[in-house]
């Protein structure tokens, strides 16, 4: 899963149905919107034509293109094209993982202790390695996630489980071999797991820590610490980031500027499902004026835009009305909320944060990006379309819970428990918060996060409070202070997450757990650690099926009983193109597929 | 007044105003170098015009509050959402529009009042320029005078620092300090936190030299003077000298550069909030307010309109201002 507006992609995951043999409940058919397995002109995904050169716009660059330390949605975004996981969303399907690397489903044992994988023969990487694609590479790439040398972000939160793994992360040259992790021959890999989990581990496969690591060539990069891997990549995917083609060395990514892809010389077209049209994709960095990036996109040629950011308002308007068939729309699955610190005061007392809620127009909230054709207002924090979402009350939430009742805000609701607050020791008045002190606020400092952080600095002053607003660019946003329990920041007001897959634990366990807060990376902004809550968290994850999806949505429901946080829209997620390309969504991500867009 | 001062202030060292009649040099002679200057200040129309300009801008930024309520417009921090379309853009149609009823400069992006926040803006700007031109002066003047007076090592430290920073891109220093400090937890660990302040240290740090270089020159001019040498001969103190007879005579290149430098800063100020390193938010400011404005600006050119003309106005007036004191100070000078 990934924070929203910032493409990273985080902890995740979770089953996919087509991976699991239960499959999960409800919600199904999430998968494709307007862009899902047709370009927005209405081709469909695997028609196009052969050759051409693209220049896809970004606001900012991706975090690493290591698979193993892969986290920004960008990240994912590119790993898609230039590396294969043992399993991975076609266009066709958001929902419904399918081989990528393997060459099948994966078996799950009967006590759902086991999983087995065959992999595809003749899958083969690029210079300099050159050599094919062995099951001890994707072994060798799960096990170098748990060292400090490279700190993958998917390997504690879902394959903690596997045996031999490490509690914590320790150093490679300390690092032992898992027994859970068996390769009988070169094409087979067994995952043995401590907990009947399967299920969940099997759906993890599609995170980009399955991507193999050829061991031999890697492991001196990987002695560094962190590891230098980041720059010597190799390859496996039908394209490659520009390299030294004698000493591996990335050369075609320079941090902030570009990321140049250029075909894989070894890869072979029989051995994969992506059409992989284009000769050369130049990812061009920078772009942080959306409205002339997305300008640029629609009168221009060769041109896709705005990485994961969704286009302004105003441009999204234009758009809509003028140019639609240069939109790609994707049921988005992801929730954005303003994230209320409860470690800090006055967000620690309760009545306070109901307060808050029920007092503030999450309607203007939704307006900053777009309104309501974006998407619909969150009552929760499990979007349309993953399981649990209609155990939590579909669109309509928890309607027993008076303060997620009026978006527009009811002042009476507010005084109601800000009063209450007020009881508690809270300093209130005349039904808002009388508090002296300034609350740091960190926002974003590019549109459209910026509108709605305006709108949610000024509501949160119209309810008494003072702020101390500060902008950051959005990746600061989360690496430095929303991400960093130490920074103390008292309101995240950008943040948000987006499914990569189909459960809704990877929606609330990285967010809401109180055992997932980290000292940096951290996604549960409001530091929500409520023992009710985790350990709801830890007993779901062992269950499946329908059960599942009832004790996550229980779990949605105390968390919003919590009022952590002002959950404000579900929504879609927006890509542009220019006239002259084909651009493909991947419902998987809502952005632009690259291995799948092509010239006209 | 030291006598070098009164003969500064007479427009140099030459007389100090050619008149046609005895009469009426009788008369000048009976007036002071302050009347002179203001007379013919007075008598510059278009300054006048400007100066008026400002001290009605000032009273404006001043009573800000007082305007809004009278004008019946809300706060620069009231959202009026019924004045935004379904995607949040200000339409005319919904009273979002220039000269509606209520927003007599329509609305933002998010629906708050542009003439309000026109008005308020005018406070940072004028406020940002002032204490920043306010900074740089007494920085530029002080070094620039020590330089100039000391000359030797002590001049060619100061000089040398000065073309340091002058050989500097100012923008691109001033954008990557504003970043730096604006950014976060500030700058010079904490100690700087973002804000006006930041704004200020910033666009100091850029001028400074400026000043600092033609008070130099001046200074090397004055410092051979007679009246300079008369004070060292008597033993005067190379502070008394620096401070009480030469600062005096820079009374007038002082004034003048100043009136430059304070459109100068209110523009700095501007490009800087612009850039996204200036005042933070929601402190209303006319360079963040046409930077917002932008994205908005085909369907809702009041937003980009009003504080672009405020700002043009401000800095034309100052301008304006700055060459009529030049030419009042300096009438031989004049074209």
């Amino acid at each position: 899963m990934r924070p929203i507006p910032l493409r990273r992609l985080l902890p995740a995951l979770i089953a996919s149905s087509a991976l699991v043999a239960a499959g999960c409940g409800s919600g199904g058919g999430s998968s494709s919107g307007a862009g899902g397995s047709e370009a927005p002109g209405g081709a469909k995904a695997g028609q196009g034509r052969q050759g051409g050169e693209l220049t896809d716009l970004w606001a900012s660059d991706v975090d690493h293109l290591d698979p193993g330390q892969a986290y920004y949605q960008s990240s994912i975004n590119i790993e898609r094209a230039v590396n294969r996981a043992l399993y991975s969303f076609s266009p066709k399907d958001g929902t419904n993982a399918i081989p990528d690397l393997a060459d099948g489903q994966p078996e799950i044992s009967q006590d759902s202790k086991t999983i087995t994988v065959h992999l595809r023969k003749g899958v083969r990487y690029a210079p300099p390695v050159n050599r094919e694609v062995k099951a001890q590479d994707v072994k060798y790439a799960i096990e170098r996630s748990f060292t400090t040398n490279v700190t993958g972000p998917y390997a504690g939160v879902y394959f903690a489980e596997v045996e031999g793994a490490p509690a914590k992360p320790v150093a490679i040259s300390a690092l032992k071999p898992f027994s859970g992790l068996q390769t009988p021959d070169d094409y087979t890999l067994v995952i043995k797991l401590t907990k009947p989990v399967a299920q969940r581990v099997a759906a993890a496969l599609v995170m980009p820590i399955t991507v193999p690591v050829p061991e031999d060539y890697a492991r001196k990069f990987d002695a560094k610490s962190p590891t230098d891997y980041d720059q010597y990549t190799a390859f496996s995917g039908p394209y490659m980031v520009v390299n030294d083609p004698k000493t591996g060395e990335v050369t075609g990514h320079q941090q902030q500027q570009k990321i140049e892809l250029v075909r894989n010389p070894n890869w072979v077209k029989s051995t994969d499902y992506r059409p992989a049209f284009l000769d050369k994709i130049h990812i061009q960095e920078g772009n942080t004026d959306q409205v002339v990036a997305a300008r640029r996109t629609l009168s221009g040629d060769g041109l896709i835009c705005c990485d994961s950011g969704q286009p302004p308002t105003t441009i999204l308007r234009q758009a809509l009305t003028r140019n639609k068939n240069q939109l790609g729309q994707t049921p988005g699955g992801g929730t954005r909320w303003v994230a209320m610190n409860t470690k800090i005061k006055p967000f620690d007392n309760l009545n306070l944060r109901k307060a808050v809620i029920a007092g503030f127009n999450r309607n203007e909230l939704r307006r900053t990006r777009g309104g309501k054709i974006v998407g619909p207002i969150a009552q929760g924090y499990i979007p349309p379309g993953l399981p649990g979402f209609d155990e939590s009350g579909g669109l309509e939430g928890f309607t027993d819970l008076d303060w997620m009742q009026n978006p527009d805000g009811d002042p009476a609701l507010a005084k109601k428990y800000f009063d209450a607050a007020g009881k508690d020791g809270v300093p209130v008045s005349n039904g808002r918060y009388a508090g002296s002190q300034k609350l740091l606020m960190i926002t974003t400092n590019a549109q459209p996060g910026l509108k709605t952080a305006q709108v949610a600095a000024s509501e949160f002053e119209r309810l008494g409070f003072k702020l101390d607003v500060r902008k950051v660019p959005q990746d600061v946003l989360y690496t430095k202070f929303c991400g960093v329990p130490k920074a103390e920041v008292a309101i995240c007001p950008n943040v948000g997450w987006q499914k990569d897959f189909y459960d809704a634990q990877a929606m609330l366990q990285p967010t809401f757990d109180g055992n997932a807060i980290l000292p940096s990376n951290n996604s549960n902004w409001s530091q929500l650690d409520d023992k009710k809550i985790n350990d709801g968290i830890a007993a779901a994850t062992t269950l499946g099926g329908a059960e599942r999806d009832k004790a996550f949505a229980d779990i949605n429901r105390q968390i919003v009983e919590q009022a952590p946080a002002i959950p404000f829209i579900w929504d879609d997620q927006f890509q542009l193109e220019a006239s002259n390309v084909q651009a493909v969504t991947n419902p998987y991500d809502g952005i632009w597929d690259l291995a799948f867009t092509s010239l006209k | 007044m030291s006598i070098g001062a009164a003969n500064l202030l007479r427009g140099g060292d030459g007389p100090a105003e050619i008149e046609p009649t005895d009469a009426a040099e009788a008369r000048i002679a009976a007036r002071s170098p302050l009347e002179l200057f203001l007379r013919r200040l007075r008598r510059d129309k278009v300054a006048m015009t400007a100066l008026v300009f400002i001290v009605a801008l000032v009273l404006v930024a001043i009573l800000a509050p007082l305007i809004v309520k009278l004008v019946g417009a809300p706060g620069p921090q009231t959202r009026d959402p019924s004045t935004l379309d379904d995607f949040g853009i200000p339409v005319s149609g919904r009273g979002g529009g220039a000269f509606a009823s209520g927003h007599p400069f329509g609305t933002d992006d998010i629906g708050r009042d542009v003439f309000s926040r026109t008005l308020y803006g005018a406070r940072v700007s004028l406020e940002v320029a002032f204490i920043a031109t306010t900074a740089s002066v007494v920085v530029g003047v002080v070094l620039g005078m020590v330089a100039g007076y000391f000359r030797g090592w002590v001049d060619t430290l100061l000089s040398r620092i000065m073309d340091v920073q002058l050989a500097f891109p100012v923008l691109i220093l001033a954008i990557g300090l504003g970043a730096a400090c604006s950014l976060g937890n500030g700058c010079f660990g904490g100690l700087l936190k973002p804000g006006k302040a930041v704004v200020i240290l910033v666009i100091a740090l850029a001028q400074w030299p400026y000043m600092a270089r033609i008070i130099r020159g001046q200074t090397l001019s004055l410092r051979e003077k007679e009246f300079i040498e008369a004070a060292r001969s008597i033993g005067a103190s190379d502070r008394r000298i620096i401070f009480r007879e030469i600062l005096p005579n820079l009374i007038a290149p002082i004034i003048v550069y100043s009136t430059v430098l304070i459109p100068t800063n209110i523009l700095f100020e501007a490009a800087l909030s612009f850039l996204g390193v200036g005042v933070q938010e929601p402190t209303p400011s006319w360079g963040a307010m046409i930077s917002e404005a932008t994205d908005v600006f085909d369907v809702a050119w009041w937003f980009m309109l009003f504080p672009g003309l405020a700002l043009l106005f401000t800095v034309l007036a100052f301008n304006l201002v700055g060459d009529g004191l030049q030419d009042a100070l300096n009438p031989r000078g004049k074209k």
